[in-house]
């Protein structure tokens, strides 16, 4: 399974993102991602998922999930966020977090 | 400083027979030129005119008025405890005292100022102009780099310690979400490309005044960043944007380079943030302070006047930088007069960001 997440955004309007091959993971992790990913529901969701209240300054969400012949991207803002696709952005944003780290390494 | 409600009160409770006899323009002049309680006072009474006029429940309104105070702060903060469901435990109500957590006392010190910019130098009657409860929650989420305005009320994260620390700790990121309250009750400038990046610029902008307001510094001393203290230690980074000149705030290797823009030329095409409302805010943010440089002073007085008239009377939804262009320039002839140093400003500061109006 292939992941592309961008996180972009927010006060800061700092955009992070990183790029998943679940190949290349250890099994625990590949199994995690694969779960969330059903967990969300996420070849189901809309691929707009937008807020029409006012606000300002959410971050947000664009994730790409390629599987066997699935493939599906989707724009989210962050108030618009179903539960249950909620655990997956996290998971990913603490994963651009990591690589952006690695970076520097 | 003192309050001054009891005056305000007693305008309001006499409010209509004097909107009979003052004409609109002179109302007009005294809500541009008066001291901020006369401002207020004319503000409401050409809103009760315009309503009435428009034969909108005028007895209503002016009930609802009598019993809304000028000058009457209405702060809470709240605690959401690391958890994301708002608004949260009450920690700090208005007049309550001091909380052990810095927090909680920045959220209501930096609402109070803003407050206080707002209906002393522009004599507006809280977010919405009648005299809306300011709402705050600290703690939001955990690790959460993020501050935001939810339609209702200012949202702040602690930071994850490592590259953000808690979002209260700059007063203009406080004054910059009550400003995106104020912009949803007047422009209205929807959250996307141009008249997202407005609706950004304006809460930079007017966020950027509350700091130098609370400091008292002129345009030239200021140091027109956005969020400085923000960037935690070891970040390379003064701050998250420069008003004075966008793109030069931070380059770190985890965070990367400010991509901010200053001048249209460098206007950024990109799907991410709403077509980059925090990115190309950076160029309606500079032509604020060359307009504000020219003048001098105080930022608040003359070039904040005219970009306030702006947002509350000539922005619309979907907005322009060349249409924010406009109506500055419009809002700084009816304040100033054709001719005016003021005007000429106006026009030089979009010029400066390649704009002409
Ligand atoms: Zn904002």
């Amino acid at each position: 399974m292939k992941i592309d997440f961008t996180r972009s955004g927010g006060f800061a309007g700092m955009r992070s993102a990183v790029a998943i091959d679940t190949e290349n993971l250890p099994s625990t992790e590949s199994e995690r991602l694969h779960r969330l990913v059903e967990e969300a529901g996420f070849f189901d969701l809309p691929a707009a998922l937008k807020s029409t209240a006012p606000g300002g300054d959410r971050f947000q969400y664009r994730v790409k999930v390629e599987e066997g012949t699935r493939r599906k991207e989707i724009v989210a803002d962050e108030a618009a966020v179903p539960e249950r696709l909620r655990p997956l952005l996290d998971y990913l944003t603490g994963w651009a977090r990591a690589s952006q780290k690695r970076k520097t390494v | 400083m003192k309050e001054v409600d009891t005056d305000s009160n007693s305008h309001a409770a006499c409010i209509c027979p004097i909107y009979c006899i003052v004409p609109p323009h002179i109302l007009k002049r005294i809500a541009e030129h008066g001291n901020a309680n006369q401002k207020s006072w004319a503000f409401r009474t050409l809103a009760i005119s315009e309503q009435a006029r428009g034969q909108r429940q005028a007895v209503g309104l002016i009930a609802a008025l009598a019993t809304t105070s000028t000058g009457t702060k209405r702060r809470t903060v709240y605690d959401a405890r690391n958890s994301s469901r708002l608004p949260g435990t009450i920690v700090r109500a208005e007049g309550g005292p001091k909380s052990k957590d810095p927090a909680v006392n920045e959220a209501y010190l930096g609402a109070g100022t803003t407050y206080d910019l707002y209906y002393k130098v522009f004599g507006r009657n809280s977010i919405d102009e009648r005299g809306m409860r300011l709402d705050s929650t600290v703690h939001y989420g955990r690790d959460y780099d993020n501050a935001f305005w939810n339609g209702q009320q200012m949202v702040y994260g602690d930071g994850d310690g490592e590259l953000f620390n808690r979002f209260t700790i700059a007063i203009d990121v406080i004054g910059h979400e009550l400003t995106h309250g104020v912009t949803q009750y007047e422009a209205g400038l929807e959250y996307e490309d141009q008249p997202g990046a407005l609706n950004e610029s304006m809460s930079d902008v007017f966020g950027s005044l509350v700091k130098q307001y609370r400091r008292r510094q002129t345009a030239k001393n200021a140091d027109w960043l956005i969020g400085k203290g923000l960037l935690a230690s070891g970040v390379k980074g003064k701050a998250l944007r420069s008003m004075k000149e966008p793109g030069t705030a931070y380059d770190d290797d985890l965070l990367g380079k400010d991509p901010q823009p200053g001048h249209m030329k460098d206007y950024v095409k990109t799907h991410d943030d709403n077509g980059g409302v925090h990115i190309n805010s950076g160029i309606p943010n500079r032509a604020f302070y060359e307009t504000a440089i020219r003048l001098g002073g105080y930022a608040w007085q003359k070039a904040g006047q005219i970009w306030y008239v702006a947002l509350r009377d000539k922005l619309r939804p979907t907005s322009q930088f060349k249409d924010a262009a406009k109506a500055t320039w419009m809002a700084a002839r009816e304040l100033y007069g054709n001719g005016s140093l003021e005007l000429k400003a106006v026009q030089q500061g979009w010029s400066e960001v390649g704009i002409k109006v």
